[in-house]
C-alpha cells in the first residue's frame, strides 16, 4: 500500500473493468496469448536476471539515466523490483490488480522524475533482450519465437500505454493545482472594512474569467455579510461591451443578494466608450479613483472618513 | 389551513421560512396563509428566508415576486432573504433580475430594514 | 471504483410532482459527481424549466437523464422528449437577450445560458425533443 499523498491513479484515469477490457481489446490481447503467456512462465524465471543485467548495462551506460541511480544499494532493490515486473507479465491474469499494479510502477518513475525517452529507450532495449532469449530458448524454431515475441510485446505495450497514462495524470494533477492557485489569485476579494469589500480586477477579463469573477464575489459577499464591494476596474486594459456586461451582469447578482456594488477605476476613455455603446450603468455607483469609492463605500455603511483633531501646543513638548 | 411553509410572528413583522420544492399546492396554501396572516396581525413587513433553497427556477421566482405584489396591496413590504451566492448567478444569467422585490443578505438585516422603514413611516 | 450499470434513468412527465422529481434526481447526480455549487444550481434550474415547459404546454413528456463520459471528464445530460404542440417561431423562443422573461414564454434562451450544450428539435403539431449537456469543470 502505498504510504502518503500518492494520488489514487485508478480514479483519475477512470481505470474500471470495462476500461480495461477495452484496453486489452485493442491491444488484441486475447485468451490464447494469455495461455501462451503462462506457458511461457518457466522461460521467463530462467531468464530474468540475464535481461534486467542487460537491460541496466544500457541504463548505467548513460550518465543522464545513471543519475537515477546513485548508490549500489538502490541499483540492487530496482533490479530486484525489475525481476518481479517481468515475472509478473507472465502471470496470466491481466485484471484491475494487474493494471493498479502497473500504474504503481509507472507512478514510481514518474516521482523520481524519469524522463518518458529515458522510460521508452529502456522498454526498446527490454524487448529486444528478450527476442534474443527467445530465439534461443525456441532454438531454430524462428516461427514459434515469432510468436511468442508478438505476444510479449503486445502485453509490454499494454503496460507501456500505463506508464505513459501515470506521466499525464501526474501532469494533470500538477496543473489542476496551478489553476486553481492562478485562480485565487486572480480574483482577491480584500475586505477593507466591517462589510465593505474590495476586489481589484487587474488584467484581461474573458468570459471564463469573468464568470469566475462573479462566483467568487458573490460568495466572499455572502460569507463576509457584505453591505457594498468595491470593484475596481483599473487594472483592466480593454473595457468593450462585452466586459461592461459582464460586469454589469456581477453587479446585479450582487444586488439580488441584497448588497450593493461601487465601480471604480473608471478612465476618461472607458466612460467614453461605454457611453458610446449604449451600456446602461445608471444602477451602480460608480467614481474615477478607489479612494472616491471606498468613501463611497464606507458612507453606505454608515462611516466616513474624517480628519483627526491637530495636536495641542502642550502635548507637542513631550 | 396551514400550508408546509411555517410563518412565524416577529413583533410587526412575518417570517416565512422555504424549506421544500414548491408546487402549486403548496404554493397556493402559502400565499394564502401569508395574506391571512398579514390580515389577522395587521404586519407591516414580511421577510421570506430562502436561505435553504439551493436552486430558483422561473416558477419561484415569479412565486415569490406575486407574494410580495399581494403583500404590498395590504400595505405590507416584503423582503427576500438569505439568497444563495448560486441562485443569484443562476438567475442572473437566465435574465431574471427581480428588480422591485427587495432582498438583504440576513434575516438580521431584514428586520433592521423594516425597523427603519417603519420609523420612516411614523415621522411622515 | 466500478461504477453500476445504471446510469440512465427516465422519468415519465404527466404531473406537476415530476417536475420536483427530475429536479432532484439531477441535484442528487451533481452532488454525488462533486460539481460546484454554481454548476449544479445551473443544472437543476435548467432540468425545472424544461420539465415545467413540458408539463404545462405538452401535459405529457419523458425525461431521460443519463451520465456522460467523455475522455476524463463527467458530464449529465438531459433530454426531454413530449409530443406536445411544439414550439412555432424556434428562432424568437431562442433570441432574447436580459430583459425580464415574459410569463408566457418559455424561457428557453435564459436555459441555453445556464448549459454547455443545447440542442433543440421541435415542431408544430409533432412535438419538441430538448437536450442538454452540462460538463463538470476540471480546472
Amino acid at each position: 500500500m502505498e504510504l502518503g499523498s500518492q494520488p489514487d491513479y485508478m480514479k483519475i484515469l477512470k481505470l474500471d473493468e470495462d476500461e480495461v477490457k477495452r484496453r486489452l481489446a485493442f491491444f488484441e490481447l486475447t485468451d490464447e496469448d494469455f495461455r501462451r503467456l503462462t506457458e511461457l512462465k518457466s522461460f521467463a524465471d530462467r531468464c530474468t536476471q540475464d535481461i534486467t543485467e542487460g537491460l541496466y548495462e544500457l541504463i548505467m551506460a548513460y550518465p543522464e539515466s545513471r543519475a537515477f541511480f546513485p548508490d549500489q544499494a538502490t541499483l540492487a532493490r530496482v533490479k530486484r523490483l525489475q525481476n518481479a515486473y517481468f515475472l509478473h507479465l507472465f502471470s496470466g491474469t491481466y485484471d484491475l490488480n494487474y493494471v493498479r499494479e502497473r500504474l504503481r510502477v509507472g507512478a514510481a518513475h514518474e516521482r523520481i522524475g524519469m524522463p518518458p525517452k529515458l522510460y521508452l529507450g529502456a522498454y526498446r532495449r527490454y524487448l529486444a533482450l528478450i527476442h534474443e532469449r527467445l530465439l534461443d530458448h525456441f532454438k531454430g524454431n524462428d516461427a514459434e519465437a515469432s510468436t511468442a515475441l508478438a505476444t510479449i510485446r503486445k502485453i509490454i505495450f499494454f503496460d507501456m500505454a500505463l506508464a505513459f497514462d501515470t506521466y499525464i495524470a501526474a501532469y494533470l494533477e500538477t496543473m489542476t493545482r496551478h489553476q486553481a492557485a492562478i485562480r485565487e489569485l486572480s480574483t482577491p476579494v480584500i475586505k477593507v472594512y466591517d462589510r465593505v469589500l474590495l476586489l481589484p480586477i487587474v488584467g484581461t477579463v474573458d468570459t471564463q474569467r469573468a464568470n469566475q469573477i462573479m462566483e467568487t464575489v458573490l460568495v466572499q459577499v455572502v460569507e463576509q455579510q457584505a453591505k457594498v464591494i468595491i470593484i475596481d476596474i483599473a487594472g483592466v486594459p480593454v473595457v468593450d461591451t462585452k466586459v461592461a456586461d459582464h460586469i454589469l451582469q456581477t453587479t446585479a447578482a450582487v444586488q439580488l443578494l441584497g448588497a450593493r456594488t461601487v465601480l471604480t477605476g473608471i478612465s476618461a476613455s472607458v466612460a467614453r466608450t461605454v457611453i458610446q455603446l449604449g451600456v446602461e450603468l445608471t444602477r451602480v455607483d460608480t467614481r474615477a479613483k478607489l479612494s472616491e469609492g471606498i468613501e463611497v463605500a464606507l458612507s453606505i455603511v454608515g462611516k466616513k472618513i474624517a480628519s483627526k483633531k491637530p495636536k495641542k501646543e502642550s502635548e507637542d513638548e513631550e | 389551513m396551514a400550508g408546509s411553509i411555517p410563518i412565524l410572528k416577529i413583533g410587526p413583522t412575518l417570517l416565512a421560512t422555504i424549506q421544500i420544492d414548491l408546487h402549486d399546492t403548496v404554493v397556493d396554501a402559502f400565499q394564502n396563509d401569508v395574506l391571512l396572516e398579514i390580515e389577522k396581525s395587521g404586519s407591516s413587513g414580511l421577510i421570506i428566508d430562502i436561505s435553504a433553497l439551493e436552486s430558483v427556477d422561473s416558477y419561484v421566482a415569479r412565486m415569490l415576486a406575486n407574494t410580495a405584489k399581494m403583500a404590498k396591496l395590504m400595505g405590507t413590504e416584503t423582503i427576500i432573504v438569505g439568497m444563495q451566492p448560486a441562485v443569484a448567478a443562476t438567475l442572473v444569467r437566465m435574465g431574471y433580475f427581480m428588480s422591485g422585490i427587495r432582498t438583504a443578505l440576513s434575516l438580521q438585516e431584514g428586520l433592521e430594514l423594516q425597523a427603519e422603514r417603519r420609523k420612516t413611516l411614523d415621522s411622515e | 471504483m466500478v461504477e453500476s450499470n445504471a446510469e440512465v434513468w427516465e422519468i415519465r412527465i404527466d404531473k406537476e410532482a415530476d417536475i420536483i422529481a427530475i429536479r432532484q434526481l439531477i441535484r442528487e447526480l451533481t452532488r454525488q459527481f462533486k460539481f460546484d455549487q454554481f454548476a449544479s444550481a445551473a443544472m437543476t434550474t435548467a432540468a425545472s424549466e424544461l420539465s415545467r415547459n413540458v408539463w404545462v404546454h405538452a401535459k405529457s413528456g419523458v425525461a431521460r437523464i443519463g451520465v456522460l463520459r467523455g475522455g476524463n471528464r463527467i458530464g449529465l445530460e438531459l433530454a426531454l422528449v413530449d409530443h406536445g404542440p411544439g414550439i412555432a417561431n424556434l428562432e424568437r423562443a431562442l433570441a432574447g437577450g436580459y430583459s425580464t422573461a415574459n410569463s408566457l414564454g418559455l424561457g428557453l434562451s435564459g436555459t441555453k445560458r445556464l448549459v454547455d450544450e443545447f440542442d433543440i428539435d421541435t415542431e408544430p403539431g409533432r412535438g419538441t425533443t430538448i437536450v442538454i449537456r452540462k460538463w463538470k469543470k476540471e480546472f
